[in-house]
């Protein structure tokens, strides 16, 4: 139980329809349509679509438009607060691509054009510009990303990991997705007609939308709205097609309702996913039809007007409804003449003003992301929450693949402290997975599916696991290049629908959400060495069901020339690597077993004296001694020197004098190198021991302690494997 | 005529096996009347729009709704019979 509660109470937007959360309301309530054709980059005659694009220039100082979009929106919710943000957490699907794919059109390959290629990148550079010392977390959820931000920012207040949060969302228009969505035939050529008979698909649009959330026991004066409760679900269905059913919209919006401790009859307003296209407005109409018996609420979608901004929509969107709660007024859902009378929703074509004290709003993507939210006005009184606190992560099972081979010849050679480095061939990746739910994923979504069944097979539990979070630094290249170069080869006409599908960052959470058929919070993480402890730290928030059994997974693929081009730490490293683990956790409130734990995250720039907040917050000298019988260490190549100086003064501030491994010399640079080490540290901690080749002179018995991974360099983190 | 589509039917079995991936299909294994979507093939919508593609780069052919995608590609010989008569370089 928690007597905290979550406020809004700093808003900022940017979008086609307006700059300004006070200008976004004068555009809402006069109808005003940000759609029109693209100019942002040059199309062909023949492939010319409406866009919702922002026609405002922004300097350019080789930053991407994203981060741009982010750095307006964030300034804007922050104007009125003291200080930065405890946190920032960001739902983000490209990053810096709208750069990069300039830069590969033109086939540049300075490196450090791709600075802010990442899409993790985003967050950083907000965390940087506002001296925010972490943690910092990038969601990609591809559609529902803002929204799911928006839950994993409510559990961090409600848990007191933080006092306040930046969250929210941000995605520019780039080629990769109007061309990816055009190719899946998800595009109105007249522009999104959301719930309208006609409708043909959506509208691809950019913008960014932040909101500070504060935990509070009480409303503060300048809230404008609560944040009542969220809940996330996965369909497990298709990697792109929603659910005809409207199973997993009608388990994220129950969650949400249930999180809020609201019912039904409690909403005033629901903002709709409501895309536009055939499959997505039938699917959420047919979920609402389950949850309302009778009367549905008075609802719209603002994509007919906003387009789809993909990432930041859902955040966009929970901006709106704030300012409907504060503001006494519902948004039209433009684009719908005639209702489609399939769907039995009856829209609010035009604004209106009305007091409308209760929100729901939906947000569904690709891989069966969805994420729904329920937010009220805070001055009403309402019902202590029942949150439920968060249960020990135990470890039942693991698996890891490195250049090795896969787990037992991973051990094998680190216990002999040989080099894992290299890229383990496809067909031993693909080994034990079928031809046919292989047949169209390429390799991250291969690695990731090959660790997620083997740590499943190694734990021996027969219940397949209900969650899956997954951590990656980079996404899939190897689709993201293939889109893109099909693309040029074909002066912009021809590209791979299914490159588009597979090139999404969670496209391999969503195949291991088909495998194991795990309908609850399926989400992926992005901030690159350290992408693993977000996908670690966002599945100790979200899980909280005694019993219920997750996957962890943590995974990044080589790519000849992307790989080179993205990650400094790669093009240092002659032998190319890559790889990744999977854990496989039980919650439980009791057991002997191990426990994994994510224990500390916070971002190097700005922080001065992080290595002594790493130190007090593990337990002082004395806890870490107590604690742990050796340290896995992460320097990533590219930040070997401040690395291995911040590992010094751990060693020196802490007096650990057990064995320190510095686990990259073995596993080679990959960005999800850590989720290899996790894997190492639970092999170990099995044992009882560590590897007497790695250990030098130090003692290798743990004697019942715990084994501490650090990870170093850009930002610093701690992973405990206790006993 | 009728000759000119078999060609095309032969051309069509190897092109959807290597633009689908199919390891374990022969073109033979492809039926001119076998129904080419939810069928033993195991082809599906996203399968369907990776040979929208193919046919527009390849045959200068474009389906571009899913309500005329159901009826070309409703087997082997309606899909032939669609291209045929609407390539511009396949035209009598």
């Amino acid at each position: 139980m928690t007597n905290i509660r979550v406020y809004i109470t700093g808003t900022g937007l940017i979008t086609p329809v307006a700059r300004g959360v006070l200008e976004t309301k004068t555009s809402i309530m006069n109808d005003v349509r940000g759609i029109g054709p693209v100019t942002l980059f040059p199309v062909p005659r023949d492939r010319s679509l409406p866009v919702g694009q922002i026609h405002e220039s922004f300097e350019a100082d080789g930053l991407p438009r994203t981060h741009q979009l982010a750095l307006i929106a964030a300034k804007e919710a922050l104007a009125d607060s003291v200080g930065p943000p405890d946190a920032i957490v960001i739902g983000g699907t490209t990053g810096g691509m709208t750069l990069t794919e300039e830069h590969l059109k033109r086939d540049d390959t300075s490196r450090d054009l791709f600075k802010y290629h990442a899409t993790g990148s985003v967050a950083e550079y907000l965390a940087a510009k506002l001296k925010c010392r972490g943690p910092v977390i990038t969601v990609s959820t591809a559609c529902s990303s803002g929204t799911a931000a928006i839950k994993i920012a409510l559990e961090m207040l409600r848990e007191g990991k933080a006092k306040n949060v930046l969250v929210g969302g941000a995605d520019s228009l780039c080629r990769l997705t109007y061309y990816g969505f055009n190719a899946l035939q998800l595009i109105d050529p007249a522009g999104a007609r959301p719930l309208d008979r006609d409708r043909r698909g959506m509208t691809v649009s950019e913008g960014a939308g932040m909101l500070l959330l504060e935990g509070k026991e009480q409303a503060p004066d300048n809230a404008t709205a609560e944040i009542l409760g969220a809940g996330l679900s996965c369909d497990a269905y298709h990697p792109s097609t929603p659910d005809p059913e409207g199973t997993g919209a009608l388990a994220a919006m129950r969650a949400a309702i249930k999180d809020g401790c609201i019912s039904t009859s409690d909403i005033d307003y629901i903002n709709l996913h409501g895309t536009g296209t055939i499959d997505n407005d039938l699917s959420e109409a047919r979920a609402l039809d389950s949850l309302f018996a009778e009367d549905k609420p008075l609802l719209s979608s603002v994509k007919g007007a906003f387009g789809h901004s993909l990432a930041a929509a859902g955040a966009i969107e929970a901006v709106i409804s704030a300012m409907g709660i504060s503001g006494n007024f519902v948004p039209g859902n433009a684009g719908c003449n005639t209702p489609d009378p399939e769907l039995h929703l009856n829209p609010v074509i035009e604004p209106i003003e009305r007091d409308i004290q209760t929100v729901l709003s939906n947000s569904f993507g690709f891989g069966g992301n969805n994420a729904s939210v329920v937010m009220g006005s805070p001055k009403e009184t309402r019902a202590a929450i029942s949150s439920q606190t968060p249960l020990p992560l135990t470890v039942v099972g693991c698996a890891c693949i490195t250049g090795a081979g896969k787990t037992r010849m991973t051990e094998k050679a680190v216990s002999e402290s040989q080099s894992c480095k290299g890229i383990l061939s496809e067909r031993e990746v693909s080994k034990d997975l079928s031809p046919k739910t292989v047949r169209r994923l390429k390799r991250l979504s291969r690695l990731a599916l090959s660790l997620a069944i083997a740590a499943h097979k190694d734990s021996g539990v027969s219940d397949n696991p209900n969650s899956i979070f997954f951590g990656t630094g980079w996404g899939p290249l190897s689709e993201t290049y293939d889109f893109l170069t099909k693309l040029y080869e074909s002066e912009e006409h021809f590209t791979s629908p299914t490159d588009f599908i597979g090139s999404v960052h969670n496209a391999p959470a969503g195949q291991m959400a088909i495998q194991f058929r795990s309908t609850g919070p399926n989400i992926t993480t992005t901030g690159g060495d350290y992408s693993f402890e977000q996908s670690l730290m966002t599945a100790s928030l979200l899980t909280k069901v005694q019993d219920d059994l997750i996957l962890v997974v943590g995974a990044d693929e080589s790519h000849e020339i992307l790989s080179n081009l993205f990650d400094d730490s790669v093009s240092g490293d002659r032998t190319p690597a890559d790889g990744g683990g999977a854990i496989c956790l039980k919650l439980e409130r009791t057991s002997s077993g191990l426990r994994l734990s994510p224990s500390f995250f916070e971002y190097s720039k700005n922080n001065p004296s992080i290595i002594s907040s790493l130190i007090d917050g593990l337990g002082g000298p004395d806890g870490i001694k107590l604690k742990y019988g050796a340290v896995l260490a992460g320097i990533p190549g590219s930040h070997r020197e401040k690395g291995e100086e911040q590992l010094s003064k751990f060693v020196a501030g802490s007096g650990f004098e057990g064995p320190v491994i510095d686990y990259r010399r073995l596993t080679g640079e990959f960005a999800s190198a850590s989720a290899v080490a996790a894997v190492l540290a639970v092999c170990f901690a099995r044992e009882g021991k560590i590897p007497e080749a790695l250990c030098g002179r130090k003692s290798p018995h743990l004697n019942g302690k715990g084994i501490l991974i650090i990870g170093l360099g850009k930002f610093v983190t701690a992973v405990e494997v206790i006993t | 005529m009728e000759e000119a589509v078999k060609i095309l039917i032969d051309e069509l079995r190897v092109k959807i096996i290597d633009t689908l991936n199919l390891e374990d299909i022969v073109p033979d294994d492809i039926g001119e009347d076998d129904q080419l979507v939810g069928g033993e093939l195991g082809l599906d919508s996203i399968d369907v729009l990776e040979l929208v593609m193919m046919i527009e780069k390849d045959y200068s052919v474009r389906i571009d709704n899913k309500e005329l995608g159901a009826k070309v590609f409703a087997n082997l010989r309606a899909l032939a019979d669609y291209i045929q008569e609407k390539s511009p370089g396949l035209s009598n």
